[in-house]
């Protein structure tokens, strides 16, 4: 049984090196500032230096830690919802979906830039309700949801990357997104994705009851008064938000709403009240560790926060299907 | 004797099928009535269409004179708790907190409105199912017969007055399936519960019921006191075999010899 006080301890330490990694990752790059000069030029006396790296650097890092945040937690919401300890919004193709529209609309349509969140929402939930509808079979089969997730999702990267190449990738607004490219990120963009995910994160956090229900058989759900369609439908839109809305900010990001939700079951347990603000915590770090170790692993070269979690999140991926098969005997 | 149930003639498919043809019964209030018979007579549809997991074609199904489905899911969870055959529950999770889900029907957004009478009746369903010494034991660990105990709990712990069980002892060995069977009557008799069930051992549903309930090709074949309808005429339409009838303690005891083929 995991007592409180692991709990406790895995809440604080993961925040603590939450607080450490931000302070690296602000202090890694062409330029070098100190924690001190950091600090006294951001509250008491204008620094060059601090108002450059808080112009370019610290969205970044913002951003990173707040889509981490949002795609683990919208990975525990699938997972909820679909029972099924392998769906991920990005394997199953929900930000594929999402990205493909987001890509369409910053092309065609440039002057709804703000609104690309909402129409990538769209495009989740598309990618989503066609997962489902399609390996519904009275009932669903864990592999073949994710056969079928594999199937959507290659097909809207598909899309995506056709339209990318046949348009000659003039559209720079939309190959940024294509390739998951977080480097350009301004405050503005931030704003954007905090408007959107404080919404998903707030809504997530209200639903937890529902996410530990859904743990039960659907007929024992039933049995206790709520209506399983409703409830699976609600959590749905919720994750589909958070992930699709993160992807028109920064990409498609595979892996990494299963690696968090999963090492924050092994650390706190599967009570959603508990794990769900961890895997907040916990996505924050591991993207914004993934973004920092791109950045600083082959400097002055960049590798994509996304191309580091999928070269970390397959083999993880593979680890947890062999052992899904041993648990499903 | 009032009946809880009264179900007007009934009728459910599946695809084209009729699985349930024009079926009318009722259900007396304050009794353990058992629904027997063979596989595919409909037992198992009736009971998912009296617990509103299954709509049917036509006809209707009165839970005290209210139209269940003119009922909310919620309000119907308020009256009757249910026990399905299979259940599954996450590996870390606690008794008691599995338990305390049975009050979910009386919450809104998992927020309780009067949080001591939830514990209290927690706490109720926990001792009579004899599972207070288990509380904190993650329900993964359980036999399964610990484990039936702890759905069972929770259904209590929705706090109605009828009961509903999918083949209890399915899964169980002899003596724990007597467990399951003693604490049924248990809340029969101490708490006054209607309880309403399928069992697939004829011996066990004579013993135990005080009404059974017979089916045969979605219909109503016999209704009554079991030591009234369990004849072997009986088994022999309904199941198909030829059994040798005994006599322990004034109720007849069954004793399957040989299958007729029809």
């Amino acid at each position: 049984m995991l007592n409180k006080t692991k709990i406790l301890l895995a809440y604080i330490l993961t925040a603590l090196l939450l607080l450490i990694l931000f302070v690296y990752s602000v202090n890694t790059g062409s330029l070098k500032i100190s924690p001190v000069q950091l600090f006294k030029g951001l509250f008491i006396a204008y620094d060059k230096d601090v108002a450059t790296v808080y112009d370019l650097r610290f969205p970044r890092i913002f951003i990173a830690m707040l889509g981490g945040a949002a795609i683990a937690v919208s990975g525990v919401l699938l997972q909820a919802v679909m029972k099924n300890p392998l769906a991920d919004p990005g394997i199953i193709g929900i930000s594929s979906g999402a990205s493909f529209v987001s890509v369409i609309v910053t092309a065609f349509f440039p002057l709804l830039y703000k609104l690309t969140p909402l129409f990538a929402c769209v495009g989740g939930c598309v990618a989503c309700a066609l997962v489902y509808f399609l390996s519904w079979k009275s009932g669903l089969s864990p592999i073949r949801l994710i056969l079928v997730g594999v199937a959507i999702n290659s097909m809207f990267t598909g899309l995506m990357s056709a339209f990318n190449s046949g348009t000659g990738s003039t559209y720079s607004g939309a190959a940024s997104i294509v390739n998951a490219n977080i480097t350009q990120k301004t405050w503005d963009d931030f704003k954007i994705l905090v408007c959107y995910t404080a919404v998903g994160l707030l809504f997530s956090l209200i639903v937890t009851k529902y996410c530990d229900l859904l743990s039960l058989e659907d007929k024992t759900v039933r049995s206790l008064g709520m209506n399983v369609t409703v409830v699976r439908l609600i959590i749905s839109v919720i994750a589909c938000l958070l992930s699709s809305v993160s992807t028109a900010v920064i990409g498609v990001i595979s892996f990494l709403g299963l690696i968090v939700p999963h090492i924050a079951r092994l650390l706190v347990g599967s009570n959603h009240k508990v794990l769900m603000p961890y895997t907040m915590i916990l996505g924050a770090f591991i993207f914004l560790l993934a973004d920092t170790v791109g950045r600083t692993i082959c400097y002055p070269y960049e590798i994509n926060a996304a191309t580091v979690m999928s070269v970390i999140g397959g083999p993880f991926f593979i680890f947890l299907l062999r052992r899904s098969d041993k648990h499903n005997g | 004797m009032a009946d809880v149930f009264e179900i007007k003639n009934l009728y459910f498919a599946y695809d084209a099928n009729d699985v349930i043809k024009g079926l009318s019964v009722k259900i007396p209030e304050g009794k353990v009535t058992t629904l027997i018979g063979a596989n595919g007579c409909g037992k198992s549809t009736l009971f998912n269409l009296m617990t509103k997991n299954l709509k049917p074609k036509s006809g209707r199904i009165f839970l005290q004179n209210q139209d269940i489905s003119e009922m909310k899911i919620r309000d119907f969870a308020k009256k009757v708790a249910i026990v399905h055959q299979y259940n599954t529950a996450p590996n870390d999770i606690t008794v008691e907190k599995l338990i305390s889900y049975g009050r979910t029907p009386h919450q809104k957004f998992g927020i309780s409105s009067d949080r001591k009478k939830d514990e209290e009746i927690i706490r109720h369903a926990m001792a009579i199912t004899n599972m207070t010494k288990h509380k904190h034991k993650p329900v993964s660990k359980l036999s399964g017969g610990q484990r039936q105990r702890v759905w069972i709990a929770m259904a209590l712990a929705q706090d109605t007055k009828i009961l509903f069980l999918d083949e209890p002892t399915t899964y169980l060995d002899i003596r724990y399936q007597l467990q399951i069977l003693k604490l049924v009557r248990t809340l029969n008799e101490k708490y006054g519960m209607t309880i309403i069930m399928v069992l697939h051992d004829i011996n066990q549903s004579l013993y135990y019921s005080d009404e059974i309930i017979a089916m045969k090709e979605g219909m109503i074949f016999a209704q009554g006191k079991p030591e009234n309808i369990i004849t072997a005429n009986l088994m022999k339409n309904i199941y198909g075999v030829n059994p040798e009838m005994k006599e322990i303690d004034g109720k007849p005891f069954i004793l399957p010899m040989e299958v007729s083929y029809v």
